[in-house]
């Protein structure tokens, strides 16, 4: 660690950082109109901007100066920050090229070096990334370590793997058993052990020393952070809702990636007490909300304002999403009394390394709770956890709740995988469903 | 060499009252099972058209999954004592859990959790807590487990290993007389023969004392399961012999090297485990898995190598792109096939498997 | 050798080739007919036009050398070869420094890597999809109401492009479909489908390596549109056949030979 890398670190962060932010909002281009049928924006929006601009922007000068991590969203990143690791969330990175309608790009360069076309997208333009350096937040750091986690998929550790053998840099796994039915003693000792195994390894690569009490102060941080997101979620249980889900797509950056950190909390603290006023004054997200509805899996990255849009037109709000809900479920597990078996059950029972009981069940209560009228799953070709089965799970709820749902076949970030006009035609029938079915 | 059909084989086991497990890919303590009496029938591709199942899974979903699917869905009778699913990937992990929470069958269905990732002392003690737990499971439904009857299980076991590993051997080195259809529908026969009967076949098999002459090209052939009858067929007229693999149906399945026999059995089905090959779906490590080819090819004096890649299979994909650009580096010729496990070879196909001969047998030849 | 005569035949998916050579390389005649629904038909016809060009008899040939798709059913030939090894001896005696040759065929487009003999090193094919194939502009022509000449029809490269990003020819179509009910205008469109394909071939040649020089082969070397795009993306000039339909026939003739 070089004494002028730190330096300039330290300054980039007090002054540079701020002062660009500030640039940044001065050279703004005049927003975009925002269409009659949404309620007036949420006031965060600036502030989530700048704290994403400001991650990844600190992140190039962070070589030198902190060792830098990659880290899988499901991954109990707490135990990272304890050795004071720079996160990136190579997830969230994907999710931003996706966005930019950027994702065919990144990919065919993965594609052209050998990896199928059938892979996940999200793995695919890290891998593009990775090869060419492209990326749209000017430079990411090199990882000087890889932290991965099968909680929520395979893919990532097959996926980790290659960057691993790609760098030759050190890579964790955190093991976590399927809940095929519930956890068991056996699957909690196991994942406990493997974070304690993880601590010699840590300090190595880190060069630092692992303090408990800095450890428990960070657990106790990320629990209280998504407790609150938790909270904000439990907001749009109000009619008109605060928010949409589109909102919340993009609100949900911080805590996934910067959970544990004070700035994240800081966030939260700020976004509720925003939607706790609108909620308290009637404020909704779209300016006349008739119908609510519930998302299921990953967004649909380079179609979210089309759908925003196309459903507010349709006085059609989402309300509640098994996706966004996914980083607030479990944190009631926490205990920083336990660390190590608390940790075990919060990550891993998350949903998608839960059986699809769970899911069925969890989804009835969403929606009921939420008082939703129809159902839009996205099955994604990247994502098999997430979409195998929701034939089965849309028809059990579409049979037991008289629940209207439709199925859109898309992808997270590849948007080669969307067929407007099939896509239309779908969602289309769907909200005529709908509509007889309030109404009819 | 006669091998039995195997649905009329396992029609007729069950119709004689015989517990038939049917078991989905790919590593699962076997022996257990067979203390209780249940025989494992494996289900990787069965034949027939995918109809039913797509009602339940996307077009993306691998051929592996729909067919073992379409196959449940006609809740065949042979299937008396339920399913297990091991936790392979993602696509059969949900699979398990939709079949069992979500469509519903008339038996049991089973999981068997398999660590991933690099393995200590931490894991191996976990794997021995799931194959405890495991036991307990079947305890549960039939009789509690006669200890005699488990060594006695991996005594068997650890006979057909045992003698697998002399045959993979014999067939590297030239000493075993059969060609690619034969050899390969010899290996498949453990996926469904009762233990016994297998080991039965595999002491039939000659293995010879003097060396064969070498077929006009040697191939290794990796994947998941071996290719299929028709491109086995079509590489035997060509004059193409594969000689080793690195599939996860046949010798990923196998120990890298002899064990001793079993004494406790718990302890032998840990210590198994953790010394079968490097595998993708285990995310073995890319390095381990490259010199554990390195050495097969070496041993069998293979010139190029076949990847039979099951259309989807992200565990294979991941790894392949490595492992071909390494073997590319080092002028070993490698051609890929995607397979959707259909009965029949597309004239594409064909093509491909012929120009990658003709570049082999120049290869040879210069 | 001079007074000796080969013949190769290419059965492709849409058309029938044949090409008869001497002992010395020297082309005597080329004949392109329709495969249609009979490829052993289409072989003996074309094989009977190609002797007649020649003015040759069938007893002065002394060795054929069948490829493509239906290499199997040509009765007369005397050996067979696929037609990935015939492309890649195809291009090599047309432009002997070729190390790379990029083949568009109907049903197929592969990259051969070919050492300084022509003899192939390595090869890739498009999977199974008919995306960035010969059978993809057919299917889009029909689509777009015009016809192959048309589609390839040289355009201004630094025009317009309809963004067509499907890889899928089901999913390209659909997208065409949208487009047109949008009245995008099909130049744009036509040049979106030409970028589609060759992105696809650029994965493709990426995925093995460019050597030497590179050779285009296949019908859709006419497509001069195509061409331009390729070689912008490539970042090399390519060398294009001057008959780039016959080419596999051509190295199934010089295979005839070399093995005679």
């Amino acid at each position: 660690m070089s004494l002028r890398a730190e330096l300039k670190y330290k300054i980039i962060k007090d002054y540079g950082a701020p002062a660009l932010m500030a640039f940044q909002d001065l050279k703004k281009r005049k927003p975009r109109p925002i269409p009659e049928a949404f309620g007036p924006p949420l006031e965060s929006n600036k502030r989530l901007k700048e704290i994403l601009s400001r991650h990844y922007f600190l992140a190039r000068y962070v070589p030198g100066v902190k060792k830098v991590a990659w880290v899988t969203s499901g991954a109990p990143v707490e135990l990272l920050r304890a050795f004071d690791f720079y996160t990136i969330y190579p997830e969230n990175h994907s999710a931003l090229v996706g966005a930019r309608k950027q994702g065919a790009d990144y990919c065919s360069i993965a594609e052209g070096s050998g990896y199928s076309q059938d892979l996940c997208s999200y793995a695919r333009i890290d891998l593009g990334h990775l090869l060419s350096g492209k990326t749209p937040a000017g430079k990411l750091p090199k990882p000087d370590l890889l932290f991965c986690s099968n909680n929520i998929c395979q893919t990532v550790l097959y996926w980790y793997k290659a960057i691993a053998h790609e760098l030759n840099i050190p890579l964790i796994h955190f093991d976590a058993p399927f809940v095929a039915t519930e956890q068991t003693e056996a699957d909690i000792n196991y994942m406990a052990q493997q974070l304690q195994d993880m601590i010699p390894i840590l300090e190595r690569v880190s060069q630092r020393v692992f303090y408990v009490d800095v450890f428990e102060r960070i657990l106790k941080s990320s629990q209280e952070t998504s407790q609150t997101w938790g909270a904000i979620l439990n907001a749009m249980e109000a009619q008109p809702a605060p928010m949409t889900i589109f909102d919340a797509f993009g609100h949900l950056a911080p805590i996934v990636s910067l959970r544990g950190l004070p700035v994240a909390q800081d966030y939260y603290n700020i976004l509720r007490e925003e939607v706790d006023t609108r909620v308290a004054q009637g404020i909704g997200a779209i300016s006349d909300e008739r119908y609510r509805l519930i998302w299921d899996n990953i967004a649909i990255w380079y179609k979210v304002r089309f759908l925003a849009t196309f459903f507010a037109e349709r006085k059609m709000n989402f309300v509640t999403a098994t996706y966004t809900n996914a980083w607030a479920e479990t944190t009631g597990y926490l205990d920083v009394t336990k660390p190590w078996t608390s940790m075990a059950k919060t990550y891993g029972r998350i949903i998608l390394n839960n059986n699809l009981k769970h899911r069925l069940d969890l989804m009835k209560k969403m929606i009921k709770t939420y008082s939703v009228d129809g159902m839009v799953m996205h099955s994604t070709r990247s994502c098999k956890p997430y979409s195998v089965g929701q034939f089965d799970l849309r028809k059990a709820i579409t049979a037991d709740l008289n629940l209207p749902a439709v199925i859109l076949d898309a992808d997270i970030a590849d948007e080669r995988v969307w067929s407007e006009q099939q896509i239309h035609t779908r969602l289309e029938a769907f909200c005529e469903t709908l509509e007889g079915s309030k109404h009819g | 060499m006669m091998i039995p059909n195997r649905s009329e084989y396992l029609k007729s086991l069950a119709q004689s009252g015989q517990k038939i497990m049917g078991v989905l890919p790919a590593l699962y303590p076997r022996e257990l099972l067979w203390a209780f009496d249940i025989h494992t029938a494996e289900i990787w591709d069965p034949p027939g058209e995918i109809l039913h199942a797509n009602a339940h899974l996307q077009t993306t979903i691998c051929p592996i999954v729909k067919r073992s699917l379409e196959f449940i869905l006609k809740e065949p009778e042979i299937i008396n004592a339920g399913y297990l699913f091991p936790h392979t990937c993602d696509s059969l992990q949900n699979l398990g859990t939709q079949v069992k929470d979500l469509i519903g069958v008339n038996v049991p269905v089973y999981t068997f959790y398999n660590p991933k990732g690099s393995f200590n002392n931490t894991t191996t003690k976990y794997y021995r807590e799931i194959l405890q737990n495991f036991q307990t499971t079947l305890e549960t439904v039939y009789e509690p487990l006669n200890p005699e009857k488990l060594l006695s299980a991996c005594v068997l076991g650890h006979k057909i290993d045992s003698r697998l590993m002399a045959i993979q051997q014999a067939r590297m080195t030239n000493h075993l007389s059969l060609d690619n259809s034969a050899y390969f529908e010899l290996m498949r026969a453990q996926e469904y023969l009762l233990p016994l009967d297998y080991l039965n076949l595999l002491g039939k098999i000659d293995i010879l004392e003097q060396a064969i002459e070498p077929a006009r090209a040697r191939l290794m052939v990796s994947g998941i399961l071996p290719p299929s009858p028709e491109v086995l067929k079509f590489l035997d007229e060509l004059g193409v012999s594969v000689v080793a693999d690195d599939l996860l149906a046949v010798s990923r399945r196998i120990p890298k090297f002899p064990m001793d026999a079993p004494l406790l059995p718990l302890d032998y089905l840990t210590d198994r485990f953790f010394i079968l090959p490097p595998c993708s779906t285990r995310a073995g490590d890319l390095e381990e898995r490259l010199h554990h080819i390195d050495k097969l090819m070496q041993a069998s004096q293979a010139q190029g190598i076949l990847f039979d890649i099951v259309k989807f299979c992200e565990p294979e994909l991941f790894d392949h792109r490595l492992l071909v650009k390494t073997l590319r580096e080092r002028n070993i010729p490698v051609l890929t096939l995607e397979t959707e496990l259909q009965a029949y070879l597309s004239g594409q196909d064909k093509t491909r498997i012929e120009a990658f001969t003709e570049l082999l047998f120049d290869m040879v030849s210069a | 050798m001079v007074d000796l005569y080969f013949a190769g035949v290419d059965v492709g998916s849409l058309s029938t080739d044949v090409v008869i050579i001497d002992g010395g390389s020297n082309v005597l005649s080329e004949v392109v007919i329709p495969t249609g629904v009979n490829g052993s038909e289409a072989a003996e016809n074309a094989f009977n036009s190609a002797l007649g060009l020649a003015k040759l008899t069938r007893e002065s040939i002394v060795a054929v050398t069948a490829t493509g798709y239906g290499r199997a059913s040509v009765a007369f030939a005397t050996g067979k070869t696929t037609e990935i090894s015939c492309h890649g001896v195809g291009a090599h005696h047309l432009f002997p420094k070729t190390g790379t040759v990029i083949d568009i065929g109907g049903q197929d487009s592969k990259v051969i890597q070919v050492d300084s003999q022509g003899r192939m090193l390595d090869f890739t094919m498009n999977d199974k999809c008919a995306a960035g194939t010969g059978r993809f502009l057919e299917v889009m022509a029909t689509r777009l109401e015009l016809d192959l000449d048309e589609l390839s029809s040289p355009l201004n490269i630094s025009g317009e492009s309809a963004p067509i990003s499907s890889t899928c020819t089901v999913f390209a179509e659909s997208e065409v479909i949208s487009l047109l009910a949008k009245h995008t205008p099909r130049e744009h469109i036509v040049h979106g489908l030409q970028r589609s394909i060759v992105n696809r071939i650029w994965s493709m040649v990426a995925s093995i390596g460019i050597e030497g020089e590179v050779t285009l082969t296949g019908g859709v070397a006419n497509n001069q549109g195509l061409v331009k795009l390729l070689e912008e993306k490539l970042g090399l000039p390519l060398n294009i056949p001057e008959n780039p339909q016959t080419v596999g026939a051509l190295g199934a003739a010089q295979i005839a030979c070399r093995k005679y």
